[in-house]
């Protein structure tokens, strides 16, 4: 039932937009044109943002730079309540969407889907983004316009960093609440 | 900021590649790395055109508008300058709401021209307004309605109740929501009191 409703969100924004196209007062449709050639160069204007960024993490990733961090943060880890196996998680999950999703299917297979570290890694995937993918995409976004873009941006990151680990603490915490019986 | 991101990132992956001898992978990276970010940019500039258009439709009808309106006692404690100007508020509503919906494809290009706007309104152009920052902060924690991913991958790992953590996600995305939205808030606070000393 809600996967058919979230599966409907989408088709029907979309339905909402092709209705007023069927005024005959006004060309909505050429609005639609309008827009989304607008959009196409924003895109295009990204790349050189999205190159930087995708060649850092990239090599971020293939470093071994995770399993380093993962080894040295181990023992402190479980001392704060945080099950050491969601580490690999924590590490991706600042900077890459797609390792941390990797690094998510991985942890559900190697310690199944219903133990309390899974558990906890799936809260905490469902409520944090990538970080440093967001916020520099969303900064390199106000030079769209034609604009130059902003170059300092104050707070946003650490601010950001503040969010993402008191949602690390948070996701434990609320999971040890809810799956006591999967062996908090 | 990017700049130091960008550095940061790069050090950390040669300073990790020297004890593990990961120089040949780390430079297949780069080459990936390049490659994988005009796919990614190709990828993202068809949802980008599909929802800008969108988004120009349901601005031109007034749909926004009312979204907007509907929204704005809660929206406008969170984005104060905007609300106060009265411009960007229909491209935050949009973005946010998109975010909500979980319509995360939607929501990025969303957010992207809801800051090129209010770019437009900035007074001090190479820095970042209160109102940028809460917006990207917010999308580092997205308040969703439903982990759709999340469920499919907890199905597919044959977990007993793929659905469980729909509440718990809840709880603990609003919660970092609300942190992120106070702090925030009180951060602006704190360096306009910097600024005006």
């Amino acid at each position: 039932m809600i996967e058919i409703l979230s599966g409907a969100i989408m088709p029907c924004v979309l339905l909402l937009a092709a209705i007023p196209m069927l005024s005959k007062r006004r060309d909505f449709f050429a609005r639609f044109t309008e827009g989304a050639r607008e959009g196409l160069t924003s895109a295009v204007r990204l790349l050189p943002t999205m190159i930087a960024l995708c060649v850092a993490l990239a090599m971020f990733r293939a470093s071994g730079a995770v399993d380093l961090l993962t080894g040295a943060l181990g023992g402190a880890a479980a001392r704060l309540g945080i099950p050491a196996e969601i580490l690999p998680l924590l590490v991706t999950r600042p900077v890459s969407g797609s390792a941390s999703t990797a690094a998510y299917a991985d942890l559900l297979a190697s310690v199944g889907a219903d133990s309390f570290a899974a558990l906890c890694a799936s809260v905490l995937m469902g409520s944090s983004d990538t970080l440093v993918y967001v916020i520099t995409v969303y900064f390199s976004g106000t030079a769209i316009g034609g604009k130059p873009p902003v170059r300092r941006t104050r707070h946003a990151f650490f601010t950001a960093a503040c969010v993402m680990i008191f949602c690390v603490f948070l996701a434990c915490a609320v999971s040890r609440l809810f799956f006591s019986e999967a062996g908090a | 900021m990017l700049g130091v991101c960008f550095f940061i990132l790069i050090s950390v992956s040669v300073a990790a590649a020297i004890p593990t001898g990961n120089f040949g992978a780390l430079s297949n990276a780069i080459v990936d790395g390049a490659a994988q970010a005009v796919t990614l940019t190709l990828s993202l500039a068809g949802m980008m055109a599909l929802w800008c258009g969108v988004m120009r439709v349901l601005q031109e009808a007034g749909v926004i508008r009312l979204l907007a309106r509907v929204l704005s006692p809660v929206l406008r404690l969170v984005f104060p300058d905007a609300w106060r100007s009265g411009r960007a508020c229909e491209e935050i509503t949009a973005s946010v709401s998109a975010n909500i919906l979980g319509i995360g494809n939607a929501a990025t290009p969303l957010a992207l021209s809801a800051m090129a706007k209010l770019q437009e309104e900035n007074p001090t152009p190479d820095t970042a307004t209160d109102d940028m920052i809460t917006l990207s902060v917010l999308a580092t924690a997205p308040p969703a309605l439903l982990p759709t991913t999340l469920i499919a991958l907890r199905r597919a790992a044959g977990a007993a109740r793929p659905y469980e953590i729909v509440l718990p996600v809840w709880i603990t995305s609003a919660a970092c929501a609300l942190f992120g939205i106070v702090l925030c808030r009180l951060f602006a606070r704190a360096g306009r009191g910097r600024r005006r000393d």
